[in-house]
């Protein structure tokens, strides 16, 4: 656990799960966030005897419906009154239209909403942020530079001031007939002329060719990735969400994952994650706050 | 190896069997003087294909002594092409040269199915600059032929060119594909397509040469103007071919190196069977006979 500064206090929007209460108050416990959770406070109480868990750790907002719940949360981080916004039972979509909304919502000026987060693969010698496997269907050009910014952004909160970003694709060849490579060609070259600053990158590149030293060998491609990815960037969500929640199941990952592109850390996590994901997308939210 | 001078030239062809350039419709004073003047050099051994009593006529008013010199005498203007396409189609020269005809003429017979010089490449303008003010000579494409070329197309005429200069003697020539800054930009379709020839060229897609860009004119052939914009670039300031986006700015750039730097500049067409000269009315005899020059160099 990095060492964080200070507590950070999060909004829960719809907190009345079993799931992200058990994560919240863990964290709690740890002693680095303060929570207020919103809801329908009967629901939260009930649901926090039942674990076992003292309502009292939390700060606790009425609220009797989903969205309420989600612009409240929002309003709560507008205001400076929390420090981050986590989703709690309530659907990705409804959250989502609170925190994008124009005028109360937290977007940054012309920002693009994306999905960065890092996996603890056994497997693999250190931690892998990828990006986008929860917001962006098919990035473009402008989107994947974002996703590319974010990431990078993201693993120097880690520590690694010059990430290895991997642009994922079926091949290391440049083919026309492969939008994404094109795109990650011109990503190359933005990235040689400094329009995407602190990184090593490269792309088009499988991912054997991306996390394995071994293939590079036996490819003999030549790139500055060199089969050590800190970042794998992939062309849509059809690609980079199976491969994390493969990774999940059968490879025995953990992550922790935020959105990117808003004024304060917002944490949206499926209800199917385990509570020690959970715990770590509060943790990193923590740190990137 | 790296030529510094257009006379450099010569080195290449010397010792090695004199090149056979044949002349479509050769009753043209001007390709006569050079060709004239680069058989006398010893750089090739012609064939004239055209109106004999007219070829003969030129060279007495002119002095040119062609006594030795192969003439077949064809009248007729478009089958004095036919003749010298199929001559260099059946591997009797090496060489092909345009005459007092038009281009089109010439390359539609080039173009033949039949009996023309087609490869299946791209055919395309490849030209040679010595100007004072850089240290070697440098390659510029395409100024003269493809108009607007596509990312295939510029993937074919940086082969046809890195092919004529490999044979010139350069083992990895450094490309810098041109654009008007060294960004990518998306609203400028040249840096996108530098970007990606960049790619492809490190990917091994386009082979036997270094591929830098989008450079920016200044930073290709200036390493100081390079180590100010801060770019890292093996080919910056070293340029040895320059591509060009398009042919608007490929034809005002080799004017304005001809007319406002004096260059001296030699050029072929590319992509077909052989060489071929394909120089215009205007240009000097001197740029004739570096063409012929260049061309017999570029076919060993």
């Amino acid at each position: 656990m990095l060492a964080l500064g200070k507590k950070h206090r999060i909004a829960v929007a719809w907190a009345q799960d079993a799931n992200t209460i058990g994560a919240i108050n863990k964290a709690v416990k740890k002693g680095f966030i303060e929570a207020i959770l919103i809801g329908k406070i009967t629901e939260i109480i009930k649901t926090c005897k039942a674990e076992g868990i003292d309502e009292k750790n939390f700060a606790l907002v009425d609220s009797d419906t989903e969205n309420k719940a989600s612009s409240e949360a929002v309003r709560l981080a507008k205001t400076g009154d929390a420090d981050i916004v986590m989703k709690g039972l309530v659907g990705t979509d409804k959250f989502l239209r609170a925190v994008m909304d124009k005028e109360k919502g937290l977007m940054l000026p012309d920002a693009v909403l994306s999905y960065v987060c890092a996996l603890q693969i056994p497997a693999y010698h250190k931690l892998l942020f990828i990006t986008d496997p929860a917001v962006i269907p098919f990035p473009d050009l402008d989107k994947k530079v974002a996703m590319a910014r974010y990431s990078i952004e993201m693993a120097q909160k880690f520590g690694i001031k010059k990430p290895k970003i991997a642009l994922i694709g079926a091949t290391e060849k440049m083919s026309r007939h492969f939008e994404s490579s094109v795109d990650y060609s011109i990503m190359c070259k933005m990235a040689d002329r400094n329009q995407i600053k602190d990184c090593i990158m490269d792309g088009p590149l499988d991912i054997f060719l991306a996390c394995d030293k071994k293939s590079i060998e036996i490819k003999g491609v030549e790139t500055p990735v060199n089969g050590d990815a800190d970042i794998l960037l992939f062309p849509s969500l059809e690609s980079s969400n199976p491969f994390y929640k493969g990774l999940m199941l059968f490879a025995a990952g953990e992550l922790a994952g935020l959105i990117r592109g808003t004024e304060k850390p917002v944490i949206v996590m499926s209800r199917s994650e385990s509570e020690l994901s959970k715990y770590y997308c509060i943790a990193l939210s923590c740190l990137m706050a | 190896m790296v030529l510094q001078k257009m006379n450099d030239l010569r080195r290449l062809i010397e010792g090695g069997p004199r090149k056979k350039l044949v002349l479509a419709a050769a009753q043209d004073q001007h390709s006569l003087g050079a060709i004239i003047k680069a058989w006398k050099d010893n750089i090739i051994e012609p064939i004239l294909v055209g109106d004999k009593e007219e070829i003969e006529n030129i060279c007495k008013s002119n002095n040119y002594d062609i006594t030795g010199v192969r003439i077949i005498h064809e009248p007729d203007i478009e089958k004095s092409v036919e003749t010298a396409v199929r001559i260099v189609n059946s591997k009797q020269a090496d060489i092909l040269m345009k005459g007092k005809i038009g281009s089109a003429t010439l390359l539609r017979c080039v173009l033949n199915k039949e009996w023309g010089l087609r490869t299946g490449n791209l055919l395309s303008h490849f030209a040679l600059f010595e100007v004072d003010t850089y240290k070697k000579v440098i390659a510029v494409t395409d100024v003269a032929m493809n108009i607007a070329p596509t990312l295939h197309d510029k993937i074919a005429i940086v082969n046809n060119s890195v092919e004529c200069l490999n044979k010139l003697g350069y083992e990895m020539p450094k490309v810098a594909v041109l654009g008007a800054v060294e960004m990518v930009n998306e609203n400028m379709q040249a840096t996108l397509d530098a970007a990606l020839l960049s790619k492809m060229n490190q990917r091994e897609q386009i082979k036997n040469c270094i591929i830098d860009g989008p450079l920016a004119f200044d930073n290709a052939v200036s390493l100081e103007s390079a180590q100010l914009k801060g770019i890292k670039s093996e080919v910056a300031g070293d340029t040895d071919l320059l591509l060009m986006p398009d042919i608007e700015v490929g034809n005002v750039l080799y004017k304005s190196l001809v007319f406002f730097a004096k260059a001296k500049v030699a050029s072929i067409i590319l992509g077909a069977m052989v060489p071929i000269v394909l120089t215009s009315r205007s240009d000097s005899e001197q740029a004739k006979f570096d063409s012929i020059l260049l061309a017999a160099a570029a076919s060993r």
